[in-house]
């Protein structure tokens, strides 16, 4: 590969395109700003559909590398191949999807690199006076924000998904493809199975309505009583991280919180649930949160924007029957 | 038999964390600190592995010195021995500065066929330090273990990912990070706490492991924290009262209002 003459602006990836026309849009912002140009790095046995599609979702240019040995994402061939990406044409922001993949990627990345990594960014923005990308994440089980820089060279930062709205697609937009061919290496770690999850209906990380419950709930026999509530409004079920970690009651990958999933609903229930940071947040980017606690000081309701203190034994169905009513009429 | 370094760290226990509101402070005051949840888990694999096994087990922390209760806490679980990295030059590590120190220590402590810690530390939430401390010591990484399982000088390994468990396999040496979902953490007894006492524990600086102070703490990190705040997520915060069937017409007018329920 021919080195680069100079810094290449700002770059993402993601394994899955749809997470990478979230970041586009998050990367046009920073790109404006830094008075630079965008481009996506694309990764694959064959990507020139999605090469295409991410011009019109807002890259200027698009980096693609294909290969049968970047068919799906595994971490040794992607980490060697975005190196040598980066060290040829020395993007100064790369943008990574903060999944389980990027998550991992962006860490060994960075190390080969010898440069920083802020992941889970909450908050990416310039800073006037550094002219810099400046990261805001949650530490200390959420209770801390803090704005970190990147000393070195290129800055990575990892965003959640959900977050970003993708541009509207502009299909005349036109970029640049440049197809790359660097030496591509064998994984280390052999890819024996995999087991697809098996999920509800919708995703709750994409649901549009969510109805959780914590520890209000006394017995595991009363779950009917929240999904009565969830079908009414076409919503799904979720639960504060002891409910599936302690107690077992739902999937492990239906509870909500800092270390569990980070949703984005319309509307967030949260029934009998008391409020600890871990949980809010995982629901710091719901539109609106509503609040059922016979606790009138659970801390829950600092953090909801309309609160009903009562037994959910009774506020629940309550709720439930006022919806159907409602929508019976 | 397997020879397993465990990383561990211990941090406070965010759980027991509560912001003070009106003086926008965190109250860190009488919260313990504890080993961060998933490199328990790790411990505890460990632990598990070498039951099956057989092997060593050697656990590494970084940390002040409190972080020796730690040690205390890995070795009652089941491990044999502990080292940790204390002295102020560890401090304000970012994971760059901490995957160095601990991979420079990992390198004094010699021959291993598998280093084992959490996805993700309670704490710092980075999901950084694992797969940076692989890359330096040339390792294969194998992340978000939910279960381990070694035969001669290969490991197969389920990895829970968003969409799927994926199941790996990888030659020994190898470095694994655990999902809280691998395992139930033992809790020791007092006597094996009391007992782990006597065994051996190690403590090392900078200059024990052969780094300059420069290489660590916020000289030796690439990321530069300029301020933190307590987290504040506003909300509207309107209580709504009355019976229930008086409260919930209310909160459903509010609710059509702010356009986010479909109601025919």
């Amino acid at each position: 590969m021919r080195a680069a003459q100079k810094p290449d602006g700002v770059w993402v990836f993601s394994e899955s395109p749809a997470v990478a026309r979230e970041l586009l849009s998050k990367g046009r912002d920073l790109a404006g700003k830094l008075g630079t140009h965008l481009a996506a790095v694309v990764l694959g046995e064959d990507v020139s559909e999605t090469s295409k599609d991410l011009i019109t979702f807002g890259a200027d240019k698009v980096y693609t590398v294909q290969d049968p040995s970047l068919k799906t994402f595994q971490v040794h061939p992607y980490s060697a191949v975005l190196t040598e990406l980066a060290q040829t044409y020395r993007p100064d922001v790369v943008l990574v999807g903060s999944t389980r993949s990027g998550l991992e990627l962006a860490a060994r990345v960075a190390e080969r690199l010898k440069t920083g990594c802020c992941t889970e960014c909450s908050k990416l923005d310039i800073d006037a006076e550094k002219k810099c990308v400046v990261a805001d994440r949650l530490i200390l089980g959420g209770n801390i924000t803090e704005t970190l820089m990147i000393r070195s060279k290129p800055q990575i930062f990892t965003l959640p998904k959900g977050v970003f709205q993708p541009l509207a697609k502009d299909a005349s937009r036109t970029g640049e493809i440049i197809q790359v061919q660097p030496k591509t290496t064998e994984s280390p770690v052999k890819v024996l199975e995999r087991k697809p999850k098996q999920f509800a209906s919708v995703r709750i990380t994409e649901a549009e309505a969510i109805v959780s419950f914590g520890r209000g709930l006394k017995k595991k026999e009363d779950i009917p009583i929240i999904e009565e509530l969830a079908k009414t409004i076409s919503g799904v079920v979720g639960c504060s991280r002891p409910i599936a970690e302690d107690l077992k009651w739902l999937p492990i990958d239906q509870y909500v919180g800092l270390s569990g999933q980070k949703v984005a609903p319309k509307l967030y229930v949260a029934c009998g649930i008391s409020g600890q940071i871990q949980h809010i947040t995982g629901i710091q980017n719901a539109r609106i949160v509503v609040a059922v606690n016979a606790d009138s000081k659970a801390p829950i309701f600092e953090y909801a924007d309309y609160g009903i203190v009562g037994d959910l034994y009774k506020v629940v169905p309550a709720l439930t029957e006022t919806f159907r009513r409602l929508s019976s009429k | 038999m397997p020879n397993m370094i465990v990383l561990a760290k211990q941090v406070l226990y965010t759980q027991d964390l509560r912001i003070d509101r009106t003086a926008k402070t965190l109250k860190t005051e009488g919260v313990a600190r504890v080993i961060s949840e998933s490199d328990k888990n790790a411990i505890e694999e460990a632990v598990r592995l070498k039951e099956k096994h057989g092997g060593k087990i050697t656990v590494l922390t970084m940390g002040p010195a409190q972080a020796k209760e730690a040690l205390r806490e890995a070795i009652a679980m089941g491990a044999d021995e502990g080292y940790m990295l204390t002295g102020p030059d560890f401090e304000n590590s970012d994971a760059h500065a901490t995957a160095f120190a601990l991979s420079a220590a990992i390198k004094k402590i010699g021959e291993f066929d598998m280093i084992l810690c959490g996805e993700t530390s309670e704490d710092q939430y980075s999901f950084q330090v694992g797969p940076r401390t692989a890359e330096i010591l040339n390792l294969p990484q194998v992340t978000y273990a939910v279960k381990i399982t070694l035969q001669d000088s290969n490991i197969a390994v389920e990895r829970n990912l968003e969409d799927c468990y994926e199941t790996v396999e990888s030659k020994l040496p190898v470095f694994v990070t655990v999902s809280r979902e691998i395992n139930e953490p033992r809790l020791p007894t007092l006597m094996a706490i009391m007992a782990a006492s006597k065994k051996p524990m190690t403590a090392w600086t900078a200059a024990d492991i052969g780094l300059k102070p420069s290489e660590l703490g916020p000289e030796g990190s690439l990321t530069e924290p300029l301020r933190s705040a307590v987290a504040t997520g506003e909300r509207k915060r309107v209580l709504i009262e009355g019976e229930p069937s008086d409260a919930t017409e209310k909160l459903v007018t509010a609710l059509v209002g702010e356009g986010v329920v479909k109601v025919a």
